[in-house]
């Protein structure tokens, strides 16, 4: 009796948009938590100088620091959005299949665009 | 505790392979989990290849082929036929389901056949389900009234009468409970969408007279707010209701109202 096997779980069950939005929602929030230490971080070296700052912004403009600036902008982004869409389904609206659906593609394009967004406006394209 | 990984003795392994006799040149590969609890073995994959020409639309029918014709050991639950029991609940193409709803049309490829996900296998497509039945228990799913006797009609309008579609035709099949990651990782303490779903429908009927108490009873970390609407449930049951909305209307309630 005690040596049942456990039916396999995670390992098959397929993944559908709300799912994947849930579980990048829980990873962008890990993301976030590190973001904000790295952002503090970066202002601590503000005020300790320019020579120190200059330290900083030699590393947040190379590659690795623009990956990090970039993926920073998208999980702050995609965990924006899918907050909102966590709010309004805590009033008790956007649960038909249909909705989820579209409500889920909307964050993941969403935080896309949105990143993009701030790149344009920082950069001062527009 | 959330466990990636399967234990070692519930590790699959590839089992036998069942050739088609007939000839035909319509087969289909259908995959299925097996474990004998009278060996010492470990579950294992079946693959049988079946001739699709000869056997109806659903995934029940495959199955019913396969003990009849094919391989009479393989073992599952199935009794109407018709989704109204509940019984031939189980994991088909990775998504939990009826086996005589669920059309094998709709599966591209292989059909893939396991038991619900997460449970102790009783043996091959039978999951066992205690637990769940347990909780079902725990949440009192019947009428509490102590004002009326027990030979006088209870009166109820036709709007409240309407707030209970959508709950009481839930069949208890568990595709959704045994579909939630959460329940998966909590089933132990975490009602699932199944047990949850109930008490919403007990919690808003008129005639109850316990709301409050039912209200207080889930108002519990574990019990109910597990739920983080990953909305694996609303996906999977074959009814079509939607577990995660009367979790959501419990929240709000509990939100909501001095309980």
């Amino acid at each position: 009796m005690e040596n049942r096997p456990l039916s396999p779980h995670i390992q098959i069950y397929k993944w559908h948009i709300s799912s994947l939005v849930s579980i990048s929602h829980r990873i962008t929030g890990i993301i976030n938590f590190f973001a904000i230490t790295l952002i503090c971080i970066w202002f601590a070296f503000m005020l300790l100088g320019e020579s120190e700052y200059q330290t900083i912004k030699i590393f947040l403009e190379s590659f690795l620091g623009k990956f990090i600036l970039i993926g920073i902008t998208w999980s702050f982004s995609f965990q924006m959005l899918s907050e909102i869409r966590h709010l309004i389904m805590d009033l008790g609206y956007g649960f038909e299949l249909q909705t989820t659906k579209i409500t889920g593609l909307l964050v993941i394009f969403g935080s896309i665009f949105l990143t993009i967004l701030v790149y344009i406006f920082g950069r001062g394209v527009i | 505790m959330v466990q990636l990984s399967l234990p070692k003795n519930s590790e699959i392994k590839k089992g036998k392979y069942f050739k088609d006799k007939t000839g035909s040149k319509n087969l289909r590969k259908v995959n299925i989990y097996r474990w004998d609890p009278s060996t010492d073995e470990g579950p294992r994959i079946d693959t049988y290849e079946v001739d699709m020409d000869n056997c109806p639309s659903k995934v029940l029918d495959i199955l019913n082929k396969i003990k009849n014709e094919i391989d009479s050991t393989i073992t599952y639950r199935r009794s109407c036929a018709h989704g109204v029991c509940g019984s031939c609940a189980m994991n088909i193409g990775g998504k939990n389901g009826l086996a005589c709803t669920t059309p094998h049309a709709e599966i591209e490829g292989d059909i893939d056949i396991y038991p619900l996900p997460h449970l102790k296998v009783k043996k091959d497509l039978i999951g066992d389900l205690d637990g769940l039945y347990k909780q079902y228990q725990s949440i009192e799913p019947w009428l509490k009234n102590n004002s009326t006797k027990e030979t006088t009609e209870i009166y109820q309008s036709k709007e409240d009468r309407a707030k209970l579609d959508g709950a009481y035709e839930c069949i208890m099949c568990a595709c959704c409970s045994t579909s939630c990651p959460s329940y998966w990782w909590n089933g132990d303490k975490y009602l699932g969408p199944a047990v949850l779903l109930q008490a919403y429908r007990w919690i808003i009927d008129s005639r109850d007279e316990e709301r409050k108490a039912r209200l207080k009873k889930v108002a519990d970390e574990l019990k109910l707010y597990r739920c983080h609407t990953i909305l694996n449930c609303t996906n999977a049951c074959p009814k079509g209701l939607n577990p995660a909305k009367a979790i959501a209307e419990i929240k709000k309630m509990l939100a909501t109202a001095n309980v």
